[in-house]
């Protein structure tokens, strides 16, 4: 059988339309750089989604709880050996992902005989200060993306863009501490996930209703009690051996329940 | 950094080829073993560099550890500001003697080993299963201290938190673990004070039973004779030892002040031979 350059178009469409569709009903994540730390922040029902890799860097992902897996043991695999071999201050984000799992993941993806990667994923790594601290964005194509301050990956490019706008910083511009940095990942959560849901934007106007669309960003977080709230942080300035820890939920209910006493107020900027 | 190999089965690391979590066969896989090859020249032309004494004792709260700062080269001092007490994990402490280098290399393994377990199994390694990869890296490491290096002998501290308290284990060159109920001591001064330890547990008191401000004292006490009885080890004339307190509060390195102030009543309290003129004949003796 010929196997032309149409059939090789057509498979990388079909493949991206097949992994879009798993994505879309992905639960987002969002991270942040804050004074304390780098924070990481999603819900979830079972599985946990947010993991520490190494000493200065996180990961978590949207997709196939399989691919989260794989790709997460090799990350820690290879930061772990360029860490023992070289040292930990070796161990970066740009390296492991740029040349270790892009160019693997691209391979899948772009590799008519294996399965691809279904899977978004999200690396964070600790800087000395918090304007120090990169984001990279990791694609199922094997596209990567570098940010600062906060980063998210969400089951749709439409959605990531409606989280954005919970993110900003307000108007000094300084790093949030966690728990402003949390409420702004929750809020950012709430509207990624109702947005992913929407296929156009007619249809989210039809179910809208009169709310705003903040009303009902915070509606729909109020709505999600079947959803554990996970939220991961990377310690900047403790003196312990693990700077890795989860916030508790004494730590994080406060959050939930004030944001949905609060009026609604979009971040200013 | 290479690549994954995606057409290997998942997960598509060497992690695949060995046990979970096991960072030793990892680095095996990956063609980068912790185990050299046996020494096969002559090693009395390799000078090794060692460390010297360390010391841990039990206290009420948990477990101290003091080290001298010494580490020699046969009777070449090579560096007067060494650092033998060191934490493997936020639990653990590790005193070490003997081969500098190789003791540093297994410390460094051990840090990425525990790290590694917990990171990829998310959970973390239990006590024992700590101490049984100690042993595995002494055991591994018998060939070359055979061949006459990179022979080395740690003391380890732990954190116990199921029975929530402080733990002291000591080691032989061939891995074997012996727990301490008390108090260790390793390095080229550990043999001349073994006896003055049962002497203040037997007259004294135990040093379980101690607060921490003398059982630090008899651990500075107890480094001090051993540097007097024994050249390889550095005393506290010059360069403080270095001490670290392990608690279920975790890790605390001791400042300077404390341990000078420690050190102060230890010689303000003690009696050191030659220091009055009197304790002397005026003339030594055959003269």
């Amino acid at each position: 059988m010929a196997y032309s350059p149409y059939d090789w178009n057509e498979n990388v469409r079909h493949r991206s339309e097949y992994i879009e569709n798993i994505l879309r009903e992905g639960s987002p994540v969002i991270g942040v750089a804050c004074a304390e730390g780098l924070l990481m922040v999603t819900l979830r029902r079972h599985q946990r989604k947010i993991f520490e890799i190494y000493d200065t860097l996180l990961y978590a992902g949207v997709g196939k709880q399989s691919d989260i897996e794989t790709v997460r043991i090799s990350a820690i695999d290879l930061a772990h050996q360029e860490g023992f071999v070289r040292s930990p201050n070796d161990v970066s984000a740009q390296r492991i992902v740029g040349f270790a799992i892009s160019p693997a993941m691209k391979k899948a993806f772009s590799d008519p005989f294996s399965g691809p990667f279904v899977l978004r994923g999200l690396f964070a790594e600790l800087g000395r200060d918090p304007q120090d601290d990169l984001f990279f964005t990791l694609n199922y194509d094997g596209e990567f993306a570098p940010y600062s301050r906060y980063a998210v990956v969400a089951g749709t490019q439409a959605a990531e863009d409606r989280m954005l706008r919970y993110l900003q910083p307000g108007e000094s511009g300084d790093f949030p501490d966690v728990k402003t940095a949390l409420e702004r990942s929750l809020l950012a959560w709430s509207a990624g996930r109702r947005y992913s849901a929407f296929r156009s934007p007619e249809e989210e106007a039809e179910l809208g209703g009169a709310e705003t669309e903040e009303e009902q960003v915070r509606r729909f977080l109020a709505e999600t009690n079947d959803l554990i709230v996970e939220a991961g942080l990377l310690e900047r300035y403790t003196k312990r051996e693990n700077k890795f820890r989860l916030l508790r939920d004494d730590e994080t209910r406060p959050v939930l329940e004030a944001i949905a006493d609060r009026k609604p107020a979009l971040p200013a900027g | 950094m290479p690549p994954l190999d995606v057409s290997a089965p998942a997960p598509v690391s060497p992690a695949s080829v060995v046990a979970p979590g096991d960072f030793l066969g990892l680095l095996e896989a990956a063609g980068m073993p912790l185990t050299r090859p046996p020494f096969a020249g002559d090693s009395s032309a390799i000078q090794d560099t060692h460390g010297t004494t360390v010391i841990a004792v039990k206290f009420r709260d948990g477990v101290i550890n003091v080290g001298d700062r010494r580490a020699t080269a046969g009777n070449y001092i090579m560096y007067d500001r060494a650092e033998k007490i060191l934490p493997v994990n936020d639990h653990m402490l590790i005193g070490l003697s003997g081969s500098y280098a190789r003791a540093i290399e297994v410390v460094k393994y051990l840090r990425t080993a525990f790290k590694y377990y917990q990171r990829s199994q998310l959970q973390e390694l239990s006590l024992e299963g700590q101490l049984n990869e100690i042993t595995r890296v002494m055991q591994q490491n018998v060939q070359m201290a055979m061949a006459g290096i990179g022979g080395f002998i740690p003391i380890v501290s732990a954190w116990d938190k199921n029975l929530k308290e402080g733990r002291i284990f000591f080691f032989d060159g061939m891995g074997a673990r012996f727990e301490t109920p008390e108090y260790a001591a390793a390095g080229s001064g550990s043999e001349r004070i073994r006896g003055v330890f049962e002497y203040i547990v037997k007259t004294k008191r135990r040093f379980t039973d101690m607060p921490r401000d003398e059982a630090l004292r008899d651990a500075l006490a107890l480094l001090e004779i051993a540097a007097d009885l024994d050249s390889a080890t550095g005393g506290s004339a010059k360069i403080l030892p270095a001490v670290k307190v392990l608690t279920v509060d975790g890790i605390e390195t001791v400042t300077e002040e404390e341990v000078q102030e420690a050190n102060t009543a230890v010689a303000e309290a003690g009696f050191s031979p030659g220091s009055s003129e009197t304790d002397l004949p005026e003339e030594p003796h055959g003269l």
